[in-house]
Order: structure tokens, then C-alpha cells, then sequence
């Protein structure tokens, strides 16, 4: 009795440790994508919840600021923002010596001049003799920044850097990307399954083999003959049909290859009754097969959908990379060459491309698990 | 791209594909029924319709393709000029192509076992727990994030900072607070290697788990509760009696990932970009191809290659089918 | 067939050349009238252009190019790409290039135009460029190249160019230390050691670019070469004349690593120049506390530098310096991109005029801290946005030793592959006699 206790806790354990290693890498990306961008820059995502402390540096006004007062001039402002929470606790004048005073304490430059310091950022610099500075004197801190949560890279994200026409360069991609191929492969399947014609085992064999083949040495000689169908009908090469067709070839296969395995395996008496009844193949496939195989192809649209959301391959090379057409996973890697590590830009970016797949997964999350289940012990 | 002109897009898209089908079939009903020949007897004619589009499809995206690859890895750079095996002759001295093989293999051998192994280990697990489903969730969930996607999250998990600098990489992290020296992960032969690969494992592993999952149901109640019975440990019931029951599913599982691992492209783009010894046959092919001006004979040999490696689970593949029609 | 199509395409041809006169006469007129480009009208055509330009660059390029679309009516859209190297190649083999290219390299453009994917520019451009260029005849030479039959024509036209030969600083990190701006090599190595015994890290480098990783050694290289040996042995060099792994090339490449390999001289250590990014390592001078003292990088580097920082008050340049005992001179390397057609039409030609009006270069001055630079002497220097910026155009200007960075003039699959690919792994650690052997046999395989 107290093994078998053991050895249940020693399960739950070892499966929690599985989800903790498997969920870190995408929970950190999501918590990252809401932190302020400058504390993403400096601190792990794991102490998001707790005040940091922040060294900056600020640049106090310039002589053209100066205020008189009973013979003595100051200048007088706030180095950090008026919604800033930060609070500081020393500053220093020098690079060399950051932390030299503890804040509110009186800093004396070498031209006698003071300079004092409170928590809010607030300053006064006083000096006897006008001041004649044109750049602005440096000032060092370090705070204490409370956590902060905020939608602006969002906002940044989805309006600045492209992302939001991106998605919708993508939602035109991916839908009739997947239903076109849907449509030509359920009657592919349905000939192949159901109807006698010459040649019909060998293409089956074809369909297996095309399987496994590369994608990526397909591509030139495509976009070759692309080019030439577009300049017969002096269009371009590269455009959202092109595209459509490109994933529906090379997702043929498979689609094929998963409905086929389903209408198959639906019972051949109704079938074979309805041939007797005088109803055509056509008429079959409309009325009986279509209603039967709705949970099939909700299986193949979602993999099908999934894997031309996240493709970047045919988009990168089917797709001119311009604003209009670029997809999302173009977009991000754009952005991961040019904002080097600017993460607020690529972990948000990140999550925003992660949305709809995610989304469809846990809506349809049954479907999507038979589809690849029916692909491959059923097979 | 606005939203009407998106709809209309997508609209058109489809109405296209499906008038080609609802009207190819109305046509040939009336027709057939006018005429009543032999030749256009609608059985007979039918097929055809059916499958013209997905046939002429195949061919045009998959069929032409491989053997115009083939052909250029016959030729010069620019595809012009007929060198016979030359571009083999230098494949096979060239000590990047060398190391391209290397890590490839090095791949095959670890990415499909272990995604495998953790995939079949995490559904016997969660099978037996009530939170098993949402936990499955989980670790299901990386298969639906693209590889670019799965790029970004484990760069910043990857990401290096100078010592005393505050880390912001999770790893280096918790390197760091073991006492040890912070690493720049992706610049460490070989063991940058397991790193790239695990990025494809923590893809993989969900992969591996649903279909396990699916088929541990297929096992016998009665057959586990008996080795129970008999005083067997979960250890022993789960080394000898549900490895051999799942052997076939082991083997559709190490096919499917092998060959995803054999054309891996993505991941190492994003990461490393082949840098550090860390290149494969598909990014050095992607590299010969359309880098410094291109060599559509060199890449195109690269391609061929990584297709000889997937003909042989391609001949298994057709014959288990075979079998399988036949059973 | 084949004959109707050729003879439409003379008539083409011919209509082309009235028009093109045309336009020249119309560009001749428009800069006498100095002051804003006026166009022909093009409302309804579209020039698509793509290039390696991504944020934030696209979008000051995008405020040049809406004059453009303003006076003109026509569509322009500008795309950049990451991996522009191997897009560009993509679509030209494959016949669906955009109209017009921006290149980062002469030696890529070479490569297009030997696949016979770019039209020529034209005698007249040409004329334009030689009269209107400082030292016109380096950049009409830069922009020619052997077509598919091996014929030379002026395929490339330079817009934005940079100079490469200067060390960013903070005037205030120097004043806090005491630190005086070097004038000689010599004087650049004892501040160097200076930094490192004060406690302070001398050096940021980072050469991550995505897929270009590595090409900000190359310039460190190129640099180097040219304060160590004469202009002609950089000439031989770049020219593979004198090879790859010479030991005046490995003692050039060791003299980079002894800043670069030296833990102590750069922030992060060595092991970070290779993983950081290029356009994050100069944010290292503005940090608190600093990272690092110097940042060695061309004169487009400002537009990376962290938002709200001033030229000439958060930071200055000064000149990578030379040798005060070897004889060379003052040299300076520069880069610069250029635009090729790469499909033709009317509105591209009248495109690339555009980006000869001074407005065109003038737009892109004025943005702060975008570092735009051109030799065109047509230009009203005091647009730009600060005097550090007029100082670096005077340089372009005044230019008599200048040499083109060598790697964008290799062929690309050295220049723009084994080299950077060589500095990486030079950085990682292999040795430099190594790393050269390797550069030297990758030319020898496509000689």
C-alpha cells in the first residue's frame, strides 16, 4: 500500500516536471510580451512581479533654463516622467562614480555649484555665478522601479512595425489554402477509394512517395514556371493565387492521403446500394460521403491550416516581401534580423503570430489529435 | 490587402475551385444523358474528372520539380552548361558538406528517439492521472507554433549575456545562480547541436504523445491487470509488456519525425544560421543555392541528397501500404 | 512568333530612347531650378523595389519615396528583406525580379548582372553621375559590370553611401576618465590599454547580422589593411592577385583579434562579439554604467543608437587613425548601396532620376541620427540634421584616397560568405592562419 502512494506521487511529479520544462520557454515569451521594454532589455522575465532595481542616466536642463532668485541661480526639473513610478535611491555625476551620493543628500560639483536630488526624480542645481553650460549635465541613478505591466508593445507591434496587416496577409494566405485543397483532394480520395480506373494503384503509390518529398527543391523550378504562366498573361509572378496553389501542391499528398485512409473505411454497402439505386458517383459524393466525412475534414483543415500559418519557406518565396503581402512568419524573422534584440518587438511579435494557431488548437484540439492520429496508426 | 479586397480574394479562390467541380459533373450528366454512346458513358469518363486537378497538380508541384533537380545537379552554376558528376566529385571533398552529413545524422539519431521516448513516457504518465488531458494540452501546445515562432522563444531562452551582467536568458540564468560562468549556448560545438535539436524534441515530443496515447488504449485491460496480479512493477509492465505491444506505433512515429528531421531548415536559419558547426544538408543547400550568387548545381545536388536519404523509408512506406490494402 | 515579338520589342526600344532623352532634358532643367522635384505624371504605374533595408531605414526611405509618389502620382512600394542576397538571386533566376534593386555590394550586383538580370543605365546617366558625383569616375567604375555576355555596361547607381573608418565615443565618458581622442594608431592601442588597467571595457563589437553574421569584422579587416600596407596591396587583396591567407592578410586579421580576442578589451568578452548584434553592440556606450568606451563602425551606425540620444552632445566620432610611422597617409574606406533595374519601365527610370535630385538626398538628411550620406554635389550640406553629419559628408566629399570596402567588391560567395563566415569562426577561436586558408580555398573552388 504505502509503494503504491510512492509510486503516484513519483508520476504526478515526474508529469509535473514534463509541463514545467515543456511550458517555461512559451510562459516566459507571454510574460515578457507585457513588460515594459526597458526592464525586458535588463531583467529575466522571472522577476517581472518583483521591484528592480535600474541604473539610467539623465540629462539635467541647459543654462537657457536658469532661474534668478535673490541673487542666486538654480535650475530646477524632473529627470524622470511624470507617470514614472520609479523611486530613486542615489545618484551619482560621474561614470566613474555612479552611487556616490544617497538620494536627497547635497552632491558639490568642483565649481562649487550643488546639486540636490529627491525620491520622485525632482532636482535643483544652485550656483552663486550664472550658469553658462550648453549640454546638459549627466546625471546617474539608480532606482527602484516597481513591476509594470502594459500594452504598448502591442500597440507597437500590431500598428508600427506591420505585424497587424501581416496577420491579415496571412489570413489570406491561409484559407483558401486550405479549403481549395480540401475541395480537389476529398474527390481525389473519393476516386481512389471508390472508383475503377486505369492506373489507379500506382497513383496511390504516387501519393505515398510524394509524401517524403523536400519541399525545399521544389521551389526554383516552380517559381520558374510561374513566372512563365504570369508573363502569358502579363501578370506577375508572384501573387496570393500563386501562393494558393503552391500550398495546395504541396500539401496535396497528405490531405489526400488522410481523406482517402477516412472515406475508405466507410462501409462499402451503402455505397455499393446507392450505385444500384442508379444515383451517379457525383450524387454519392454529395450526399453521402460529404455529410459522413465532416469530422475528416475538420481534422484536415486544421492541419492543413496550421501547417500554412507557420510556414515560412513558400511564403518567403512565393510572396513579394513587401508590406501588402508579407505573412507573418516572413514579418517575424524580419523583424528578428533587424531589431537584433529589441525583445519587446520579437517576443511580442512572437505571441502575436502564435494566436490564431493556438487558438484553433484548444478549440479544436479533438479534431486536430484524430487527424493526425487517423494519419498515421490507421495508415 | 484591405478586409473587402481579402474577402473577395478569398471568395473567388474558392468559387473557382468548386464551379470547376459542380459543372465539369453537371456537363457530363447532360451530356451522357443526350448521348448515350459508349464512349461517353459517364462511368468511364468520371474518374477522370475527379482526378484532373489533384493528377495535374502532383505533377506540376511535385513530379517536375524533383527531376529538374536532378537534372541541375548535372549542371554549372547558372544550370546552363552540362558538367556530369563534377558537383559529386567536389560534394565529396568539401568538408562543409562533410559536417552538414554529420550533424544530419547526429539528428536522425537523437531527435526522433527521444521525442519518441519522452512522447510515450509522458501519455502512460498522464493516461493515469486525473489532470492527464491538461496536461497533455501542454505539451501538445509547441506543435501549433510555427518554427520561426519556436525560434524566437528559445533564442531568449538561449540568450547570453557578458558575466556580471544581469542575465535575461532562462538558461544562463540558472547557470549562473548554480555558480558557474554564463555561456553563449549557440557558439559551443556539438553541444550547440543538442540544443538545436532540442528546440525539434520539445516540438515532437506532443506529436509522439497523441498518437501513443491513442494507441496505449488499444492495449488490453485485462493483460496489465494480470502482470499486476502477478506482482510485476509499473517498470516491468511497461518495459515488457507495452513497448513490444506498441512496437508498430514506435515505428510509424520514428518515420514520421525522421523524416521531418531530415529536411530541418527552419529552426537552424533562426538560430544559427549553420554557424558554429551547426550546419545541416537543407540550410547549406538553401545557402548554396541563393548565397554569393547562387550554384543551382551544388544546391540541387544537396537537395538530391537529402532525397536519397528519405527514399528508403519512402519504399517502406509503399509497402506497408501495400500490406495494409491487403489485410 | 518569335519575330513579331522582337520587331514590337525595337519599337519598344525606340520609343524608350525619345523618352528617355526626354526625361533627361526634363531632369537637366529641374536641377538648373534648384529646389523641389517636379515629375512627369505617372499616376497609374507602379515601381516595386526591394532591398536590405529594414527599420529604420524603410521608413525614412518611405518619406523619400511619398515626394516621389506626390509628384508623380505613381505607386512605389519598397520591401525589405533580411535575406535580401538570396531573395534578389531567387527572383531573378526565376524571372520575377521588382524593378528596381537596392544592393549593399557592388560584388552582388556583379553576380545579377552576369546572370543578365540588370538593364543598363544609359550614357546619359552615366554623364550625370561623372559630372555630378565627387570623384564621379570611382563610382561609375564601382557600378560597372560584365553582363550575361561578358559585355561591360553602368548597371548601378549609388545612393546612400557611408563611410566606414570612425570610432564612436561619449564626450562625457571621456571627460569623466580623462581620456583625449587619439590621432595615431599608436595612440588608439596605449588608450586601449589604458581603459582595460583603469577598469573600464575599451571596445564594443558585436557581429551578428542575421544572415549577413560576421560582415562588421570584415570592415575592421579592411581597415586594418589599409593603415598597414599601400593601397595597391589592398587593391591585390581584394582582387585575390595577392591570396587570401598571405601572411599580411593573418597579420591583419591577428591585429583585429588582439582587441577582439582579448577578453579584456571588449564588452562581454570575445565570447560575446560573435552573438551580439551588430545594431545592439554600440548601445554599450550609453549604458549606465557604460559597457564600453569605443564603438568602431561606418557613419550609418547613429540610426541604432538608443532613442532621444543627440550627435555631438551624447556622442561623437572621431577617425579610425593611422599609423603616425608608417607613410600611408590618411585613407578612408566607405561602403554604399545602389540601385540596379532589375525589371524596366518608365516610372523606374524616372525613379532613379529622382534619386539624383537633391531633394531626394536632402528628405533623408534632415531626419536625425540617420547618418544618409552622398557624394552628389548637388546637395545643400546645411540640411542635415547636425554638424557631426556635415563633418562626415565634408570627408565624402573632400575624398581623394578612398577605397570601396574590399569584401562587397570580392566576389559573393567570398565577400559576402566565406569571409564573414571566417570572421565568425576566427572569433569563436579558430586561428587566423586557419581561418585564411579556409577563405583562400573557398576562392580557389570557384575560380
Amino acid at each position: 500500500m504505502n509503494k503504491n502512494i510512492l509510486t503516484k506521487i513519483t508520476i504526478h511529479l515526474l508529469l509535473l516536471l514534463f509541463v514545467v520544462v515543456w511550458v517555461l520557454p512559451t510562459f516566459g515569451l507571454f510574460v515578457s510580451s507585457f513588460r515594459d521594454k526597458d526592464l525586458l532589455a535588463t531583467s529575466g522575465w522571472w522577476t517581472t512581479f518583483k521591484t528592480n532595481e535600474v541604473n539610467e542616466i539623465y540629462r539635467t536642463k541647459t543654462f537657457e533654463d536658469q532661474i534668478e532668485e535673490n541673487g542666486k541661480f538654480f535650475i530646477k526639473g524632473n529627470l524622470l516622467d511624470k507617470n514614472s513610478r520609479k523611486k530613486i535611491i542615489s545618484y551619482g555625476i560621474s561614470s566613474k562614480e555612479m552611487n556616490k551620493y544617497k538620494v536627497n543628500e547635497k552632491a558639490i560639483l568642483k565649481n562649487k555649484t550643488q546639486i540636490e536630488i529627491s525620491e520622485n526624480g525632482e532636482y535643483q542645481w544652485k550656483s552663486e555665478v550664472p550658469f553658462k553650460h550648453k549640454r546638459g549635465k549627466r546625471i546617474f541613478i539608480t532606482a527602484l522601479s516597481p513591476p509594470k505591466f502594459t500594452l504598448e508593445n502591442y500597440k507597437e507591434v500590431l500598428f508600427k512595425e506591420g505585424v497587424g496587416q501581416a496577420f491579415l496577409n496571412t489570413l489570406t494566405v491561409a484559407i483558401p489554402s486550405t479549403i481549395i485543397p480540401l475541395i480537389i483532394c476529398s474527390f481525389f480520395a473519393y476516386a481512389l477509394s471508390w472508383m475503377k480506373f486505369r492506373g489507379r494503384d500506382t497513383l496511390f503509390a504516387l501519393i505515398v512517395a510524394s509524401l517524403v518529398v523536400p519541399l525545399q527543391m521544389c521551389l526554383i523550378p516552380l517559381l520558374s514556371i510561374y513566372n512563365d504562366v504570369g508573363a502569358l498573361f502579363n501578370i506577375g509572378a508572384k501573387s496570393y493565387p500563386g501562393v494558393w496553389m503552391a500550398h495546395t501542391g504541396f500539401g496535396l499528398a497528405s490531405t489526400t492521403f488522410l481523406l482517402r485512409n477516412f472515406i475508405k473505411s466507410l462501409p462499402s454497402e451503402m455505397i455499393e446500394a446507392a450505385r444500384v439505386d442508379g444515383a451517379t458517383h457525383y450524387d454519392i459524393f454529395l450526399r453521402i460521403i460529404i455529410p459522413l466525412s465532416v469530422p475528416a475534414f475538420a481534422s484536415v483543415f486544421i492541419l492543413q491550416f496550421l501547417w500554412v500559418w507557420n510556414d515560412l519557406l513558400v511564403g518567403l518565396i512565393f510572396l513579394d516581401q513587401v508590406p501588402s503581402e508579407i505573412i507573418l512568419t516572413a514579418k517575424l524573422r524580419e523583424l528578428l534580423g533587424s531589431r537584433g534584440e529589441n525583445w519587446e518587438i520579437l517576443t511580442t511579435g512572437a505571441f502575436v503570430s502564435m494566436t490564431v494557431p493556438l487558438f484553433i488548437f484548444f478549440a479544436l484540439q479533438r479534431y486536430f489529435i484524430r487527424g493526425l492520429v487517423a494519419g498515421s496508426v490507421k495508415g | 490587402m484591405t478586409t473587402t479586397s481579402f474577402f473577395l480574394y478569398v471568395f473567388l479562390g474558392i468559387v473557382v475551385c468548386f464551379s470547376y467541380f459542380h459543372l465539369s459533373n453537371l456537363a457530363l450528366d447532360f451530356f451522357s444523358q443526350k448521348n448515350s454512346n459508349n464512349f461517353l458513358k459517364k462511368s468511364v469518363l468520371r474518374p477522370y474528372i475527379f482526378i484532373a486537378p489533384a493528377v495535374i497538380i502532383l505533377v506540376i508541384f511535385i513530379l517536375y520539380p524533383v527531376v529538374e533537380t536532378l537534372r541541375l545537379s548535372f549542371f554549372n552554376k547558372t544550370g546552363f552548361e552540362f558538367v556530369g558528376i563534377k558537383n559529386y566529385i567536389w560534394a565529396a571533398k568539401d568538408p562543409e558538406f562533410k559536417r552538414a552529413i554529420l550533424n544530419n545524422l547526429g539528428w536522425l539519431l537523437v531527435v526522433p528517439t527521444l521525442s519518441a521516448f519522452f512522447g510515450l513516457v509522458i501519455a502512460y504518465l498522464a493516461d493515469r492521472l486525473w489532470w492527464g488531458t491538461i496536461a497533455k494540452s501542454i505539451i501538445f501546445m509547441p506543435m501549433a507554433i510555427s518554427f520561426v515562432g519556436a525560434g524566437v522563444i528559445w533564442k531568449f531562452v538561449y540568450d547570453y549575456r557578458g558575466p556580471g551582467d544581469d542575465q535575461i536568458g532562462f538558461l544562463n540564468a540558472v547557470v549562473v545562480s548554480l555558480g558557474f560562468e554564463p555561456q553563449a549556448w549557440m557558439t559551443i560545438p556539438i553541444w550547440n547541436n543538442l540544443f538545436l535539436m532540442a528546440i525539434m524534441i520539445w516540438i515532437q515530443t506532443g506529436l509522439a504523445m497523441v498518437i501513443f496515447s491513442a494507441a496505449l488504449r488499444g492495449i488490453p485491460k485485462e493483460m496489465i491487470e494480470a502482470a499486476r496480479i502477478d506482482g510485476a512493477s509499473e517498470f516491468k509492465i511497461f518495459t515488457s509488456i507495452i513497448i513490444p505491444y506498441l512496437e508498430k506505433t514506435i515505428l510509424v512515429i520514428w518515420t514520421i519525425i525522421t523524416i521531418l528531421v531530415l529536411k530541418i531548415f527552419d529552426i537552424i536559419l533562426a538560430m544559427t544560421n549553420g554557424q558554429w558547426n551547426t550546419e545541416v544538408l537543407a540550410n547549406l543547400m538553401y545557402d548554396w543555392m541563393f548565397r554569393g550568387g547562387g550554384d543551382s548545381g551544388r544546391g540541387s545536388l544537396m537537395a538530391i541528397v537529402i532525397m536519397i536519404g528519405v527514399i528508403p523509408i519512402m519504399i517502406w512506406n509503399i509497402r506497408r501500404h501495400k500490406e495494409d490494402e491487403k489485410s | 512568333m518569335q519575330k513579331l515579338f522582337l520587331s514590337k520589342g525595337g519599337k519598344m526600344k525606340f520609343f524608350k530612347i525619345i523618352l528617355m532623352v526626354a526625361i533627361a532634358n526634363l531632369f537637366a532643367l529641374s536641377n538648373a531650378i534648384s529646389g523641389n522635384y517636379k515629375g512627369p505624371d505617372l499616376s497609374g504605374e507602379k515601381v516595386v523595389i526591394s532591398g536590405p533595408w529594414l527599420a529604420p531605414q524603410d521608413e525614412q526611405f518611405r518619406k523619400v519615396i511619398k515626394a516621389f509618389t506626390d509628384a508623380t502620382g505613381a505607386t512605389v512600394e519598397y520591401g525589405g528583406s533580411d535575406s535580401f542576397e538570396q531573395q534578389i538571386i531567387i527572383d531573378v533566376k526565376a524571372g520575377s525580379p521588382p524593378n528596381l534593386a537596392i544592393f549593399p555590394q557592388p560584388g552582388l550586383a556583379a553576380n545579377v548582372a552576369a546572370l543578365g538580370g540588370l538593364t543598363p543605365l544609359g550614357n546619359d546617366m552615366k554623364n550625370w553621375v561623372l559630372k555630378n558625383y565627387a570623384a564621379g569616375q570611382s563610382w561609375v567604375d564601382l557600378g560597372t559590370y560584365p553582363d550575361k555576355n561578358g559585355k561591360k555596361d553602368f548597371f548601378g547607381f549609388f545612393y546612400r553611401v557611408n563611410v566606414k573608418s570612425l570610432v564612436w565615443y561619449s564626450p562625457d565618458n571621456f571627460s569623466d576618465n580623462g581620456y583625449t581622442v587619439p590621432k595615431t594608431m599608436e595612440e588608439l592601442i596605449s588608450l586601449t590599454e589604458k581603459m582595460a588597467s583603469d577598469g573600464n571595457t575599451p571596445w564594443c563589437i558585436g557581429l551578428g547580422s542575421g544572415d549577413a553574421t560576421g560582415w562588421p569584422a570584415t570592415d575592421w579587416m579592411e581597415d586594418i589593411m589599409l593603415r598597414t600596407h599601400k593601397p595597391a596591396v589592398y587593391d591585390q587583396w581584394v582582387t585575390n592577385e595577392m591570396p587570401f591567407n598571405d601572411k599580411r592578410v593573418i597579420e591583419a586579421m591577428d591585429f583585429f583579434g588582439s582587441f577582439a580576442k582579448n577578453d579584456k578589451y571588449v564588452s562581454g568578452g570575445s565570447k560575446a562579439v560573435a552573438t551580439t548584434d551588430f545594431r545592439d553592440s554600440p548601445k554599450g556606450l550609453f549604458s549606465s554604467p557604460p559597457k564600453c568606451m569605443m564603438h568602431r563602425q561606418a557613419s550609418f551606425i547613429p540610426a541604432f543608437f538608443p532613442e532621444g540620444v543627440k550627435a555631438g552632445q551624447d556622442y561623437d566620432f572621431f577617425y579610425f587613425p593611422s599609423y603616425s610611422t608608417k607613410d600611408l597617409g590618411n585613407p578612408v574606406l566607405g561602403g554604399g548601396t545602389l540601385f540596379a533595374i532589375t525589371k524596366d519601365s518608365k516610372a523606374t527610370r524616372e525613379f532613379l532620376n529622382y534619386l539624383g535630385h537633391p531633394q531626394s538626398n536632402e528628405i533623408w538628411m534632415a531626419i536625425d541620427g540617420s547618418g544618409f550620406l552622398n557624394p552628389n554635389k548637388l546637395i545643400d550640406l546645411s540640411k542635415h540634421s547636425s554638424d557631426t553629419f556635415r563633418g562626415l559628408n565634408q570627408i565624402l566629399l573632400n575624398a581623394t584616397t578612398f577605397r570601396f570596402d574590399g569584401s562587397d567588391l570580392m566576389p559573393g560567395a567570398i565577400g559576402a560568405g566565406s569571409f564573414w563566415t571566417g570572421m565568425v569562426d576566427y572569433t569563436s577561436g579558430k586561428s587566423a592562419k586557419e581561418v585564411a586558408d579556409k577563405i583562400q580555398a573557398s576562392w580557389d573552388a570557384i575560380k
